[in-house]
C-alpha cells in the first residue's frame, strides 16, 4: 500500500471519530463478555467472529496512528500497520459482521460493534475493496433520485398491474384508486421495496383501513447504508425525505425492511412526518378497529423472528405481537427476551450479497436454525425483507420444515372485507 | 539506597501524581469536545429514567451478572475492595468521622480486604491464560493486571504485618506524617518509613502505584471515567 493511500484511508479514518466511536476505540477491557454474543461464534466457534476481537483489528489501527500508546509503545496493545493484509482483515471482520449489536447487549460498557465496524466498511471503499456490488445498487439507487421523470411512466405502470392481486384481498368501490401514488396532502407515504410481495398485501390493509395514502417512488431499502457509505446513506435518504415534504405528508411508513426503518427512523433527523415501520402501521389499525382480522385463516404454531434492526436497534417489539395475537391462538415466543433474540445471520448486507455469501451465512447462522428448530413453529413469520430471505435460506438448508412468512401479508389475506 | 528510596517516595510521586492528573483530564477533555454522534445509538426497550439506568449498568454490571456469574462475583467484589482500599488510603491522610460510620482500625477490613483484591486479580489474570480470552487479550491487559497485583500484594503486606503477626514498627502514624506532608508539599520521611526492616514493601508498593499512575491515562483503566457516558448512549 502506498503513501498516498494510506494518508488518505487514514483521513477516512479520522472522519469517523466523533466521541461516540472515541468511546468504544478507548474502551474495551477484552474481559470476554461479548464471546457468546455472536451468532457466528456460536454457530462456527471461530475466535474472530468475537465482538471484542473483530473491534480489536479497528482499535490496533487507531493506536498505530491515533493514540500516543501505539507511537510510543506498540507491543503494548498490538498496534498495527495498516497494510493490504490489514485490509483483508477489516474486510473479514466488516462483512462477516450483521450489525445485529446482539454484543452490545452483553458488553458491560455497551460496545457498539456495528459502529466500530462502520469504519471497516468506510476504509473498504476508500481502498476501492468493498463488494463492488452493493456500491453499484447504491449508485442506482441515487441515480433514480436525480432522474425520475425518466422511469416514472415505466412505474406506473408497473404499479397499475398489480391492481388485480391487491383487489383479491381487498375489493374497492367501482372508481376507487387501488394504488395511488404522487397524492398531494395524503396522509401517509409507503415506502415499499422493488418487488410486488412489498406493495400488493400493504396496499390491500391500507385501502381496508380507509388510509388516505400514496406510493413513495423509491424503494426503501438502503445499499449505502449496508456498504457503509455515510455520503450514498444520506442521498438514498433524501430522495424519500423530499418526496413526503413535496407531498406534504403527516406520517412515513417504512415496509418490511430492517435497515430501510431504521436509518429513516433514526438518521433522517427533525423532520415535519413521523416514521412508522408497517408493522406499527398495521396494529394501530387493529387497535383502532380500522382492520377486522380472521384468525382462521392461520393454522399451525405461530413464532416471530424480531429483527435486529427493527425490534433491539429499532424498539418495535410490542406490536407484532399485538399483531400475531389477532391473528391466531397458536402464537409461540421464540426467545424469552426479544432483546436477546439470535439475528438471522442475513443483514449488514450479506444478504444483499447473495450466493457470495450463501455458504457463510448458512454456516453462521446454524444457531438460528437450532432454535426455529427448537420451537416446532409451522408458521415463521417475520417483518424484514432480509431476514425472510435469510430465514427462507435456513429453511430449505436445515430442512426446518416451516413456512417463512412476511408478517404484513398474514395481516392481509386474513382481512375481513 | 537511601537516594533511590527518596526518589520514589518523593519526587517519583509527584511526577505520578501530575502525569495522572494532566494525562487524565487532557485526555478526556480531547474526547468529550469531539461532535456528538449524530444519531441515538440505545438499545431497545427503553427504560426510564435513563440516567438512573446507566447508573445501575455502570456500576452493578448487570450483563456480566447474566452471561458470566462467577466472573461478575470476582468484578463486583474487586470493585468493592478497590473502593474501600482507596477510602482506607484517605484515611492514611487524617481522621475521617464520614468513614468511621462503622468503627474499625486503618484499614478497614483488618488485612482481608487485601487479601481479596490479590485473589481476584489472580483470578483475572489466570483468566487470561485461557482461551478465548487469550486470543482477545493484548499485553497491556496482562501489565496492567500484574501491576495492580504487585501493588497490593506489596502494600497489603504492611498492613497483614500489622494486623497478622504483631509487627510494630512501622504503625499507621508513620504513614500519616508521610502522606500528610507529600499533600501539604513539605515532604518528610519519617525514619521509621525509610529505616524499619519493612521499609522495602513501602518502596516497592510506592514504586509500583507510581507506575499505574502514570500509565493510567494512556491504558484500559480509563474505562474506570467512560463507562458511564458508554452507558447512557446504550440507554439512549
Amino acid at each position: 500500500m502506498d503513501d498516498k493511500l494510506r494518508d488518505d484511508l487514514l483521513q477516512l479514518f479520522r472522519s469517523k471519530l466523533n466521541e461516540a466511536m472515541t468511546f468504544y476505540l478507548e474502551t474495551c477491557t477484552r474481559c470476554g463478555v461479548c464471546v457468546e454474543a455472536c451468532h457466528a461464534y456460536a454457530s462456527m466457534g471461530q475466535v474472530r467472529y468475537i465482538a471484542a476481537y473483530r473491534a480489536e483489528i479497528i482499535r490496533r489501527i487507531y493506536k498505530k496512528y491515533f493514540k500516543s500508546q501505539g507511537r510510543a509503545w506498540a507491543s503494548l496493545g498490538e498496534s498495527k500497520e495498516l497494510s493490504e493484509m490489514a485490509l483483508d482483515e477489516l474486510y473479514d471482520a466488516a462483512y462477516s459482521c450483521t450489525g445485529c449489536r446482539r454484543c452490545m447487549v452483553y458488553c458491560p460498557f455497551g460496545i457498539d460493534t456495528q459502529m466500530l465496524m462502520s469504519i471497516a466498511k468506510l476504509l473498504l471503499i476508500g481502498a476501492d475493496a468493498e463488494p463492488e456490488i452493493l456500491t453499484l445498487l447504491a449508485d442506482t439507487s441515487i441515480e433514480k433520485g436525480k432522474s425520475i421523470d425518466l422511469f416514472k411512466e415505466g412505474f406506473m405502470k408497473g404499479v397499475k398491474s398489480l391492481d388485480k392481486k391487491v383487489i383479491e384481498h381487498w375489493q374497492l368501490e367501482a372508481g376507487e384508486t387501488v394504488i395511488p401514488v404522487d397524492v398531494k396532502g395524503a396522509d401517509l407515504l409507503y415506502v415499499a421495496l422493488a418487488g410486488a410481495h412489498s406493495i400488493i398485501p400493504a396496499a390491500a390493509v391500507f385501502n381496508a383501513a380507509g388510509e388516505k395514502w400514496s406510493l413513495s417512488f423509491f424503494e426503501a431499502v438502503n445499499f449505502g447504508a449496508f456498504v457503509g457509505d455515510p455520503i450514498r446513506t444520506k442521498q438514498i435518504l433524501d430522495r424519500i425525505i423530499s418526496e413526503a415534504k413535496r407531498l406534504n405528508v403527516k406520517e412515513v411508513c417504512i415496509c418490511e425492511c430492517g435497515t430501510a426503518y431504521r436509518v429513516m427512523k433514526q438518521l433522517s433527523g427533525r423532520q415535519p412526518f413521523k416514521v412508522s415501520s408497517i408493522t406499527e402501521v398495521h396494529a394501530r389499525y387493529i387497535k383502532e378497529g380500522r382492520i377486522k382480522l380472521d384468525k382462521s385463516k392461520v393454522t399451525g404454531t405461530v413464532v416471530y423472528h424480531d429483527p435486529c434492526q427493527i425490534a433491539r436497534n429499532g424498539g418495535v417489539m410490542d406490536e407484532p405481537r399485538y399483531i400475531l395475537r389477532h391473528l391466531t391462538d397458536n402464537y409461540l415466543e421464540m426467545t424469552p427476551d426479544p432483546t436477546y433474540n439470535w439475528c438471522c445471520g442475513g443483514g449488514g448486507g450479506l444478504v444483499a450479497l447473495g450466493e457470495e455469501t450463501l455458504d457463510f451465512r448458512m454456516k453462521s447462522a446454524r444457531v438460528k436454525a437450532d432454535q426455529v428448530k427448537g420451537t416446532g413453529a409451522a408458521i415463521l413469520s417475520t417483518a424484514c425483507e432480509n431476514c425472510h430471505t435469510q430465514l427462507d435460506n435456513l429453511n430449505d438448508h436445515y430442512k426446518l420444515g416451516c413456512k417463512v412468512r412476511f408478517l404484513s401479508s398474514m395481516v392481509a389475506d386474513a382481512l375481513i372485507q | 539506597m537511601q537516594s533511590i528510596y527518596y526518589f520514589v517516595l518523593v519526587p517519583m510521586v509527584y511526577i505520578a501524581f501530575s502525569i495522572f492528573a494532566v494525562g487524565t483530564t487532557f485526555r478526556l477533555i480531547n474526547i468529550f469536545r469531539q461532535p456528538k454522534h449524530p444519531t441515538t445509538l440505545q438499545i431497545y426497550p427503553e427504560k426510564t429514567p435513563r440516567w438512573l439506568w446507566a447508573l445501575h449498568d455502570t456500576f452493578l454490571f448487570p450483563t456480566v451478572r447474566r452471561h458470566k456469574p462467577m466472573l461478575w462475583c470476582f468484578l463486583i467484589t474487586f470493585h468493592i475492595c478497590l473502593l474501600l482500599l482507596l477510602i482506607g488510603h484517605i484515611e492514611l491522610l487524617g481522621e475521617f468521622k464520614v468513614f468511621q460510620v462503622i468503627p474499625h482500625q486503618v484499614f478497614i477490613g483488618q488485612g482481608f480486604v487485601g487479601l481479596i483484591v490479590a485473589i481476584c486479580l489472580l483470578y483475572f489474570l489466570f483468566r487470561r491464560f485461557l482461551s478465548p480470552v487469550r486470543e482477545l487479550s493484548v499485553a497491556e491487559d496482562y501489565y496492567l493486571l500484574i501491576l495492580l497485583l504487585l501493588i497490593v500484594i506489596f502494600g497489603s503486606e504492611m498492613d497483614w504485618a500489622r494486623r497478622w503477626y504483631e509487627y510494630g514498627e512501622l504503625d499507621t502514624e508513620d504513614y500519616q506524617a508521610y502522606l500528610w506532608s507529600l499533600l501539604t508539599f513539605r515532604p518528610v520521611l519519617p525514619d521509621n518509613v525509610i529505616y524499619s526492616g519493612h521499609s522495602f514493601m513501602l518502596v516497592l508498593h510506592v514504586f509500583f502505584a507510581n507506575l499505574f499512575l502514570i500509565f493510567f491515562p494512556f491504558s484500559q483503566a480509563m474505562h474506570s471515567f467512560l463507562s458511564l457516558p458508554m452507558n447512557k448512549l446504550r440507554r439512549g
